[in-house]
C-alpha cells in the first residue's frame, strides 16, 4: 500500500532511494553477466575430455570388512580419528559412539541431551569429539582413558546457533571449530573460552555442510547448502571469495580434492560435481540417468582419482574422477547411506546409514593366472585388471596347488 | 510497523552488499579449464601408486583384510 507523504521532503527522498536501488540491481545483473562471461572465455574444453588419454580403470568389487552395530537409530555422520582406526558416529538416537573399527568394539557412548545428532567430529589429537544438532550447539567430549568416567561430566559447549547444526569440524588443531547449521551460516569457535572468532554470512537458506581446505592450501573452507551454493569462504576475513550455483537443489555434501584446488559436491539433485578453483567453474558431473535418489555424501581416495557417493537408495556409486564414469557400486545397507568418509590413510572408507550400522569397505580384485617362483617359493598371480599389482603370495596361504590351476582368484 | 522508508533502506542495504560480493568474485583471476585439468590429472598420476583403494594393498599390510587372502571361484 502506497502511503503518500505529507511531506514534500520525504517524497522526493523516498524516489531518490527507489532510484538507487534499481541501479544497484541493474548494476548487479551486468556483474552476473560479466561473472559468466569471463569465466566462459576460459572453458576451452571438459575434464573428461583433457582425460581420454588416461587409461581407463576397470571395474572395482567392493566389499564390506566391518559392520558396527550398536546405535538404535539412524547414524546421521561419522568421522575417523587420525590413528586411522576409530571412528566417532552420532545417530537419531541421541548417542554418539567413538568405535575401534578394527575390532568392533565400542571404546566411548555419550548421551546428547536431544536426539537428531546430526554431526560428530574427532579432535586432530584424538583426545577429544565433538558433536552436536537439534540442541543448535556444537559440544566438545574429552576422551577419557577411564571406561568408567562419565563423559557428559567434562562437556564442553562451544557453538550457539540459532537454528540446527547440520556440520563440525576442528580446524588444524584442537582449539578451533569451525560450525554449520540451519540458520543459514557458518561460525568459527574458540574451544577454551566459547567465543565467536568469525561468522560467515552469504547462504540465503540452511547451509548442509562444510570442508577445510588442505592445510597447504591456506585458510579456506567450502560450504554447500539449501539454497543450491556451493560458497569459498576466507576463514580470516569471513568474505566470500567463490561462489558457485550449478546445482539443481540442495547441497549435501561438499569435499576438497587432495590437491585443494577443487572440490567435489553431491546433491538431492542426484549427482555429484567437480568445481576446480583455479578455473572458477564446475568442470565435471558425476551422473547417470538409471540414478535418481540425492546423494548424501562424498569423498575422495588419496590420489583424488576415485569418488565415492552415499546415496539415498541405498548404494555406493564409486565414480572415476577424471574420466566422469562409474566403476563400481556397493549395496549391502538396508537404508539410506548418510555419511561418508574415507580413511586417513586411504585404505578404507566408512559409510554410516538409516539402518542404524556403520559399515568399514575396500576393494578386492581378480587375478587370472598362476605361477610359481622356485627361487622364492611364492605363487605370482597376474590381475585381470592391467592397472592392477600383481600378487605375491606363499604356500601357507594358499589351498593346494594343484586346485590352482586355470582359475580366477578373488582376493579376499 | 517499518516505514517504506526504512523498507528500502533495508533492501538498499541489502544490494548494496550483492554488488559488493559480485564485484569481488567477478575481479578473481582465473586459469582455462584446460590447464586446470592437465593439473588435476597430473595430481592423480603422481599419487596413484600410493592410493590404496585404487592400487590394492597386499593383505598383511591392510588390517581390515583377513590374512587368507584369496579364495577360488
Amino acid at each position: 500500500v502506497q502511503r503518500s507523504p505529507l511531506i514534500p521532503e520525504m517524497a522526493t527522498q523516498e524516489v531518490q532511494l527507489n532510484e538507487t536501488l534499481a541501479h544497484l540491481k541493474t548494476e548487479s545483473e551486468t556483474l552476473k553477466s560479466k561473472l559468466e562471461e569471463e569465466r566462459a572465455k576460459l572453458h576451452d574444453v571438459e575434464l573428461h575430455q583433457v582425460a581420454e588419454k588416461v587409461e581407463g580403470l576397470g571395474q572395482f568389487v567392493m566389499k564390506t570388512r566391518r559392520t558396527l552395530k550398536g546405535h538404535g537409530n539412524k547414524v546421521l555422520c561419522m568421522d575417523w580419528c587420525k590413528d586411522k582406526r576409530r571412528i566417532v558416529s552420532s545417530s537419531q538416537d541421541g548417542k554418539v559412539i567413538v568405535w575401534d573399527a578394527f575390532t568392533t568394539n565400542k571404546e566411548h557412548a555419550v548421551t546428547m541431551p536431544c536426539t537428531w545428532v546430526m554431526a560428530c567430529a574427532y579432535a586432530p589429537s584424538g583426545c577429544a569429539v565433538a558433536c552436536g544438532g537439534l540442541d543448535n550447539k556444537c559440544s566438545v567430549y574429552p576422551l577419557s582413558l577411564d571406561k568408567n568416567e562419565n563423559l557428559a561430566a567434562k562437556k564442553k559447549s562451544v557453538a550457539m546457533h540459532t537454528n540446527y547444526l547440520s556440520a563440525c569440524s576442528f580446524t588444524n588443531s584442537d582449539m578451533q571449530i569451525l560450525t554449520s547449521s540451519g540458520d543459514g551460516t557458518c561460525a568459527l569457535w574458540d574451544v577454551e573460552s566459547g567465543q565467536l572468532l568469525q561468522s560467515f554470512h552469504g547462504h540465503a537458506a540452511d547451509v548442509l555442510c562444510l570442508d577445510l581446505a588442505p592445510s597447504e592450501t591456506g585458510n579456506t573452507f567450502v560450504s554447500g547448502g539449501c539454497d543450491k551454493k556451493a560458497n569459498v569462504w576466507d576463514m580470516r576475513s569471513g568474505q566470500c571469495i567463490q561462489s558457485f550455483e550449478t546445482h539443481e537443489s540442495d547441497i549435501n555434501s561438499v569435499r576438497y580434492y587432495p590437491s585443494g584446488d577443487a572440490f567435489a559436491s553431491g546433491s538431492d539433485d542426484a549427482t555429484c560435481r567437480l568445481y576446480d578453483l583455479r578455473a572458477d567453474r564446475e568442470v565435471a558431473i558425476y551422473s547417470k540417468e538409471s540414478i535418481i535418489f540425492g546423494v548424501s555424501s562424498v569423498d575422495f581416495s588419496l590420489s583424488g582419482r576415485l569418488l565415492f557417493g552415499g546415496y539415498n537408495d541405498y548404494t555406493i556409486n564409486v565414480w572415476d574422477v577424471l574420466k566422469g564414469t562409474r566403476v563400481s557400486i556397493l549395496f549391502g545397507h538396508e537404508n539410506r547411506v548418510s555419511t561418508l568418509r574415507v580413511s586417513p590413510d586411504g585404505t578404507a572408507f566408512s559409510t554410516g546409514s538409516w539402518d542404524h550400522t556403520l559399515r568399514v569397505c575396500d576393494d578386492c580384485y581378480f587375478f587370472i593366472g598362476i605361477k610359481y617362483n622356485q627361487n622364492l617359493c611364492t605363487f605370482n598371480f597376474t590381475p585381470c585388471a592391467p592397472d592392477k599389482p600383481p600378487l605375491s603370495l606363499t604356500a601357507t596361504h594358499l589351498p593346494k596347488y594343484s586346485n590352482l590351476k586355470k582359475h580366477i582368484y578373488r582376493s579376499t | 510497523m517499518m516505514s517504506s522508508k526504512a523498507h528500502s533502506s533495508n533492501n538498499i542495504a541489502n544490494a548494496r552488499r550483492t554488488v559488493q560480493q559480485l564485484r569481488i568474485e567477478a575481479s578473481i583471476e582465473r586459469i582455462k579449464v584446460s590447464k586446470a585439468c592437465a593439473d588435476l590429472m597430473s595430481y592423480c598420476s603422481e599419487h596413484a601408486r600410493s592410493d590404496p583403494l585404487l592400487m590394492g594393498i597386499p593383505a598383511s599390510d591392510n588390517p581390515f583384510k583377513d590374512k587368507k587372502p584369496c579364495t577360488i571361484l
